[in-house]
């Protein structure tokens, strides 16, 4: 093996990150260097599938039937509500042609997928799924919680994938409040309260606490209707052009344990 | 000092971090824990004889990079740092009480720690938690354990 001396091994360092910052050369070899060190991975998540393999093991007849009659009247109720659902969607639609709506919502196939007890770098917003490219998950799919968006892929190996949440200061995502329709963009604020800032919204604009932001759908990487967040706080700030707009997310991300993965049908 | 099979011990340093690395914990947590690789490298670097420190270091770093998500280089860069400056202070580091150690290693990991964020602000901006400057006190507070249970993984 060559022994580097401290200032060429820091000058490679450098490269590399000029490289990947600034190029893509090096993302095929970083994703087959990653898949080789999947089994870490695994190592770090076995003590959490083994947990969750014994509690389902300990679980016993009565519990299990209590469950299923439970999930039964659930699945009832989002039976119903899909039915509204469906209406609105139809409804939706019918204006949409009327006002000649330049988007349209996109019919999406979703991926079940489940969060990988593995921890990801601190200075970015990250989580690890249990889906990867094996099943067709790649690179700027959305991803989705029950209540709303959870961020989008950002790297996919075989059996793992990783997403950025769109609470990371460097994700930004396409939105309009429900109530007016005005449009801006959202940006993740650094610090643990895990909030979102909306950007590029006029003075003017009318923004009220409580507010539901949604994805806009424009661009592309989001699918258009997907809520995002709820306004917590309004202002204006001196010498500022936009508002000062602040978003706590819908989804909560620490609470997660299943996210759904939106690729469009194939 | 290792006189046999120090490379061995690097490989049992390196998994042991890397899953320590790897365990997900709640966010405020996450950022105060220690610099694993960088507090387990400086134990192999104190007790190994080796020319290769920053060719290990290199490695360890596009590693962690890996694993992490982050920036390739990034960790590698920071790692390099803070093992330059352990090696610097490699003799006096051998003998040095537990004290003296400590602060050593907390003098590794704010240079670790200045590096990592110094190229994150570059790239990104000052966009990160504050709670990451705890990492060098934790590092500092947990180096005699991690010695002793290293010291034990060593025999």
């Amino acid at each position: 093996m060559r022994f580097f001396n401290p200032s060429i091994a820091a000058l490679i360092a450098i490269i590399l990150i000029v490289l990947d910052v600034r190029f893509s050369y090096l993302d095929s070899i970083k994703r087959n260097m990653t898949t080789l060190l999947s089994p870490i991975y695994f190592f770090v998540d076995l003590p959490t599938q083994m947990m969750n393999w014994i509690s389902d093991k300990g679980s016993n007849i009565d519990q299990i039937i209590n469950e299923n009659e439970q999930l039964t009247n659930e699945l009832f109720e989002l039976k119903a509500k899909l039915q509204i659902y469906n209406n609105l969607v139809l409804e939706n639609q019918k204006i949409s042609n009327l006002i000649d709506a330049s988007y349209a919502l996109p019919e999406n196939a979703f991926k079940l997928a489940h969060i990988k007890s593995i921890a990801q770098s601190r200075l970015k917003k990250q989580l690890v799924i249990n889906k990867g490219r094996n099943d067709f998950v790649i690179k700027s799919q959305a991803v989705l919680g029950a209540n709303g968006v959870v961020g989008q892929i950002i790297q996919s190996t075989p059996f793992y994938a990783t997403v950025q949440l769109i609470t990371d200061p460097t994700q930004y995502i396409p939105v309009k409040n429900v109530r007016n329709g005005a449009r801006g963009i959202t940006k993740g604020i650094a610090s643990n309260e895990g909030n979102m800032r909306v950007k590029f919204m006029p003075l003017e604009t009318d923004v009220k606490l409580g507010d539901i932001f949604v994805t806009s759908g424009i661009g592309g990487s989001y699918p258009e209707g997907y809520p995002v967040g709820e306004v917590t706080e309004v202002k204006t700030l001196n010498n500022e052009a936009f508002l000062f707009i602040k978003l706590k997310p819908l989804e909560d991300i620490n609470a997660l344990e299943i996210v759904l993965v939106v690729s469009e049908p194939q | 000092m290792i006189k046999q099979q120090p490379r061995l011990l690097l490989f049992q340093l390196v998994v042991i971090a890397s899953l320590l690395s790897a365990i997900s914990l709640p966010d405020i947590i996450q950022n105060t824990v220690p610099f694993w690789m960088l507090i387990f490298f400086t134990y192999w670097l104190i007790h190994a004889e080796t020319k290769a420190v920053y060719t290990f270091a290199l490695l360890l770093g596009l590693l962690l990079d890996l694993i992490h998500g982050d920036v390739f280089g990034q960790n590698a860069l920071a790692l390099i740092g803070g093992s330059f400056f352990i090696q610097s202070v490699k003799k006096s580091f051998y003998v040095s009480n537990l004290s003296t150690q400590q602060v050593y290693v907390f003098v590794a990991s704010v240079i670790y720690l200045f590096i990592t964020i110094s190229v994150h602000w570059i790239i990104q901006g000052f966009d990160f938690s504050l709670l990451l400057f705890l990492a060098p006190f934790t590092g500092a507070i947990l180096w005699p354990i991690v010695s002793f249970f290293l010291g034990k993984l060593k025999r």
